[in-house]
């Protein structure tokens, strides 16, 4: 999942300067999971603007399970509020940057054919795995996983300095972080693992840089379509 | 140092490194005096490079200053600050003005410095630098080109013999070995049990790398709590704290200098390991103090 967190009202009241009639559009999927974009969340924003002035003309709050990302399901949904669209002067979305984007794109513009000011509501901060309170982020998306070869850990991620090779010089004592000594060193927990397993072997092997030409952004993939009948 | 620090390694002189750490401006004529007080007292000066990720006058541009002087450089880089391409630009830079010396290292975490905000770059680690340069040296460059006009570095890194759990780091630094380095400097080392620990550890691996203890010269009782706080894998033993706790106020850089030349000269004595990396910092100028405390320079 996609961890956010809320932006502060001062810097969206400041995007929604001069702009009076706005829309409001959530998220069922990780926006829910983080408070930041589920249904209770559009309601308090439309408060809020609405306490500041402005006209909200639409707040879209997608049942749990309907992600804004995923393109077919956010024109299903925004399909029978063209009209509130084309009077806006702004959308405000309450959802990660993939949401808002799609939005723009495939509804905005594609769909409606409108150019239309779009806004963030939150910080996205990464690939997110745990729960239901506690979340950690998991995966950079390197485009090459290395978690066979690292016992399920994967270094990159929780390695404050993504380093392949093991543990830099900084590990603390019992074994925490350089950088954040709340954190368990990755490199302490990726040796622990291994040896449980037999396989510290794989650990003596030297591994080769990174090819990070496979996060040469942006990256896209070409599927075939879900059915959503 | 007439000799260069290669054909140093290769001798079975007690080899000293001091550890140079440039400044925060353009204002270098302290360092160009700290290196012409320690140039012929030393095998090689080793320059630091933005150090605890605080910024600073450039490490290639102080060996440069080594150079001038015809001292003998030894260019520390880390992996923090560049990615490969400017690593293996840098270090062309550095063997084509005769800076032929290198201590590849990661890096301190930017979030210890001074420009917490800044992008870290961990392009490469520090086990993929020594086969950067072991490649370069082959004459090519990582991208399998060849290089018109080559390098020959001598390759060196560094070890905490002192951590807990100590297995991750040895078996970081075995794959340093097994990358192949010329020389390892170790982290401040106190206690000489740990010390010795380790160089058996090295030996029975590679005995044809060059062991170079690392000594932080102690100023106050102070720095030694706070380094054993802060400073991941220095553990300075309770007995030194409470020495360098007994002197008068304003002696504790006498006592400090005192210590850290009663370390070298058992190292030295006892043969525990090849040589020793001192790092004075801030204090580059009491270098000598420390060589004259240990015997090794005439009084």
């Amino acid at each position: 999942m996609i961890g956010q967190t809320k932006k502060p009202i001062k810097e969206i009241l400041e995007y929604l300067d001069g702009k009076k009639r706005i829309i409001i559009y959530g998220c069922g999927g990780c926006a829910t999971v983080f408070h930041t974009g589920g249904e209770p969340e559009v309601k308090e924003m439309a408060d809020i603007l609405t306490k500041n002035g402005k006209d909200v003309l639409a707040a879209i709050s997608p049942p749990f399970g309907e992600f804004t990302c995923y393109a077919p399901w956010s024109k299903k949904r925004m399909a029978s509020y063209k009209k509130q669209v084309n009077d806006c002067d702004a959308v405000l979305m309450l959802c990660c940057g993939d949401g808002l984007q799609v939005a723009r794109e495939h509804i905005l513009e594609s769909e409606f054919g409108l150019t239309k000011s779009i806004y963030p509501a939150t910080n996205p901060i990464g690939h997110m795995g745990g729960g239901p309170s506690l979340f950690r982020e998991k995966c950079i998306q390197c485009g090459e996983c290395e978690l066979g070869k690292s016992s399920g850990i994967c270094p990159m991620t929780q390695c404050a300095k993504g380093l392949l090779n093991g543990p830099c010089g900084g590990t603390r004592k019992d074994g925490k972080c350089e950088v954040n000594p709340d954190n368990d060193c990755a490199w302490v927990l990726i040796y622990k693992r291994l040896k449980e397993l037999g396989e510290l072997d794989k650990m003596r092997e030297i591994m080769p840089p990174k090819d990070w030409s496979k996060m040469q952004r942006p990256r896209e993939l070409e599927v075939e379509p879900l059915s959503l009948e | 140092m007439v000799t260069s620090f290669k054909e140093v390694l290769k001798s079975d002189k007690f080899i000293i490194t001091a550890e140079i750490g440039p400044v925060k401006g353009t204002n270098v004529q302290k360092m160009i005096d700290n290196i012409e007080i320690l140039k012929d007292k030393v095998d090689a000066l080793n320059v630091t490079d933005n150090q605890s990720a605080v910024m600073r006058y450039p490490s290639l541009g102080t060996c440069l200053l080594i150079k001038e002087q015809a001292g003998e450089p030894i260019f520390q880089i880390t992996c923090r600050d560049r990615n490969r391409l400017s690593i293996q630009a840098d270090l062309l830079f550095s063997f084509s003005r005769g800076i032929e010396n290198v201590l590849c290292l990661t890096g301190d975490s930017l979030k210890m410095g001074d420009h917490p905000e800044a992008k870290p770059v961990y392009d490469i680690d520090s086990v993929q630098l020594i086969q950067l340069v072991h490649t370069l040296n082959s004459g090519k460059d990582l991208s399998d080109s060849s290089l018109d006009g080559g390098v020959s570095f001598c390759i060196g890194a560094s070890a905490t013999p002192s951590a807990d759990p100590i297995e991750p780091q040895l078996i970081k630094y075995e794959k340093k070995l097994k990358a192949g380095i010329d020389f390892v400097q170790t982290q401040a080392v106190y206690d000489l049990d740990e010390l010795k620990r380790f160089v058996s550890y090295s030996r029975n691996i590679d005995k044809s790398v060059k062991i170079l203890a690392g000594i932080v010269l102690l100023v106050s009782a102070g720095m030694a709590k706070w380094m054993n706080e802060n400073i991941p894998g220095i553990f300075v033993p309770q007995n030194l704290i409470d020495e360098m706790a007994k002197v008068p106020k304003g002696e504790g850089l006498s006592k400090g200098i005192e210590i850290a030349g009663d370390i070298i000269k058992k190292i030295k004595d006892e043969k525990i390991c090849d040589g020793v990396h001192i790092m004075a910092i801030g204090k580059e100028e009491k270098v000598p103090d420390i060589l004259k405390a240990a015997g090794i320079l005439k009084v």
